[in-house]
């Protein structure tokens, strides 16, 4: 520890394992440090099922209540990968990919105003037979998905080739939307269930950016088939440990358990990190936020709601693994509710059981009473699916 | 997919099985897992070998009757320095090799520990073998033969001393551990897995990962 590191990395969490991994790839002498004593930080899978009670201070189910608690890894912020999109490139590139197994989702779905659910489309063929739209409207959103399929955003010169006067260049989302004139359901599933934007500032920015994100979810989707959505099998946990493994076949130190006393700095530069009275030396030092509590300011909160769940979510095709996403102005609001169900086949939840997880940005002072339309959803019409559910708040930080 | 036992192939030439296992080693620091590795994939032995092979894993076969068994053998890359390796390193593995130096007793208490950890999380028909390594060393030896063999014993492990430098049972134990491993599909070579994908770049490829045979 008493040594000289090109770059110290404090915290585990994915995006500072993929950085380690990347720096110490590149020949760098990187140092890996993590107060836990496990990888991933707040990405980390918790295993067995007692982690999870202990973690939320409650005692732990009697025996085998939801079977084999070794068969639990309970992410607390769950995340899908687009199978098309830069994570997965990355996971390629770099090999890690080889360490693990993924599985595709069985589903992805929104909720409309009537309260159903309906399955996303994302192509044509999919817009025609949607239930989400009317016969007319369809046609419609079958229009702006080839336009936005064909359109090769990197080769401007052949953008014009099959298409009139659009010009996504000088065109916002809205005024693509009007272009084809999508009415505001469509525009809502549009931008939130298939483009993934969290709210609605993206109305007022350039289209290119919903077009990049219509084409990523469309070619995810065709990739592996029922959802554009990947998982790691035993929980996201598994792809910092990935990314750690190739840093430190490359030479990167890991220590975990290590308690991080302080940045040493010298004329507002730093030049090491104590920890247990000892000084590694760096000129680089890449950190979590809680590692540096008073750099940082909070600017948002996020809400989310983990669940256990006796049976499939009502609604969704026999789905076992979705996620569904209910856009604000569905329920008058201004940021999205995400919902992403996991099963046993994802091995994270024991067979039988199901693992529900309900999130949105907190808008008003009743955070819980927000999750309440997704927690009816996982709940189901008898209100008897959830068998546990614990309520958790994380902070938006940013330097 | 699976070749069967014998199955006959379309040219009418038989086919032996071919089984793949992963295989990790555990071990203190400087115990001579990397060696063991070296000297079983390569053959070679490096006095002062690199604490890190810089591979993600290495693969060696070995063959039985008809049966072919590959190994895909995982090193540490150093993380078990500071009691900081991943539980994904042996997550999924059949066989385990944890290494201990008789010439140091700590790091046979050490190996005892891993024994335990792999017990407690690892899958829970693993095959796991214990090697004392460093057996050229035998005038510094401090941990006894009887004692070693006793403890692996009561555990149920296959136990062996070894030496990277002079090859001695580093052949032997592999060729052990790949006899006593479960070969037919179904046999419970590990705790029934999910079948889960691997993502490359051109195209998927569905691992079948239920059995140990592909």
């Amino acid at each position: 520890m008493d040594e000289e590191y090109d770059v110290i990395v404090l915290g585990t969490g994915l995006k500072e394992c993929i950085l380690s991994g990347l720096m110490s790839t590149d020949g760098k002498k990187v140092l890996h440090m993590d107060r836990n004593t496990y990888y991933g930080g707040e990405s980390a899978s918790l295993t067995p099922l007692s982690q999870l009670f202990d973690h939320f201070k409650q005692p732990a189910p009697v025996d085998d209540k939801y079977g084999r608690p070794r068969d639990w890894n309970v992410d607390l912020i769950p995340k899908f990968l687009m199978a098309n999109g830069k994570l997965v490139q990355l996971l390629v590139y770099t090999g890690v990919t080889r360490y693990l197994e993924f599985k595709s989702l069985d589903g992805s779905f929104v909720r409309k105003t009537d309260g159903k659910l309906h399955k996303v489309p994302a192509d044509e063929r999919e817009a025609l037979s949607s239930s989400l739209m009317g016969l007319f409207e369809k046609r419609r959103f079958k229009k702006l998905l080839s336009y936005c399929q064909s359109l090769d955003l990197d080769n401007p010169a052949a953008k014009n080739k099959d298409d009139k006067k659009i010009d996504p260049d000088n065109l916002d989302a809205t005024q693509l939307y009007t272009e084809f004139g999508v009415d505001k359901n469509t525009q809502d599933f549009t931008g939130h269930a298939i483009a993934l934007f969290l709210n609605d500032d993206y109305l007022h920015k350039n289209c290119k950016e919903l077009i990049r994100r219509i084409q990523l979810y469309s070619g995810s989707l065709a990739r592996y088939g029922k959802s554009p959505y990947l998982y790691p099998l035993y929980g996201l946990g598994e792809l910092p440990q990935g990314f750690a493994r190739l840093s430190a076949i490359y030479g990167g130190t890991y220590m975990l358990g290590k308690t991080v006393d302080e940045l040493v700095m010298e004329d507002g530069k730093v030049v090491g990190v104590k920890s247990g009275g000892e000084v590694a030396k760096t000129k680089m030092v890449i950190c979590d936020p809680s590692y540096v509590p008073h750099k940082v300011k909070k600017t948002g909160r996020v809400v989310r709601a983990i669940c256990i769940l006796k049976g499939k979510v009502e609604g969704v095709n026999n789905s076992e693994s979705l996620q569904i996403i209910i856009p604000q102005n569905q329920v008058d609001r201004k940021n999205d509710i995400y919902i992403c169900v996991l099963s046993n086949q994802q091995c994270v939840t024991a067979k039988g059981f199901y693992l529900g997880i309900v999130s949105t940005t907190v808008e008003t002072s009743d955070p819980e009473g927000e999750l309440q339309i997704g927690i009816d959803i996982l709940n189901g019409k008898d209100k008897s699916n959830i068998a546990e559910k614990y309520v958790w708040y994380s902070l938006i930080i940013t330097p | 997919m699976a070749n069967r036992a014998g199955a006959q192939r379309p040219n009418g030439a038989t086919q032996g099985k071919i089984c793949q296992f992963k295989l990790v080693l555990l071990g203190e620091s400087a115990v001579g897992k990397s060696s063991l590795v070296l000297r079983f994939v390569k053959g070679q032995f490096h006095e002062y070998q690199e604490s890190t092979i810089g591979a993600a894993f290495l693969t060696q076969t070995v063959c039985l009757d008809d049966t072919t068994v590959k190994f895909e053998i995982w090193d540490t890359a150093g993380q078990e320095r500071y009691h900081s390796l991943a539980p994904m390193y042996y997550r999924g593995a059949q066989a385990a090799i944890v290494v201990y130096d008789i010439t140091n007793q700590d790091t046979f208490g050490r190996a005892k520990t891993w024994v335990k950890e792999l017990q407690r999380q690892a899958s829970p028909n693993i095959v796991i073998a214990l090697a004392g390594n460093k057996s050229d060393l035998s005038n510094k030896r401090m941990v006894e033969y009887e004692e070693a063999q006793a403890y692996a014993e009561e555990n149920s492990l296959l136990f062996m001393e070894t030496s990277a430098k002079t090859a001695m049972n580093v052949n032997d134990i592999f060729l052990a551990i790949a006899k006593k491993l479960p070969k037919n599909e179904g046999g419970g070579a590990a705790q029934p897995r999910q079948q889960g994908m691997k993502i490359n770049n051109s195209e998927t490829s569905q691992a079948s990962e239920g059995g140990c045979c592909k």
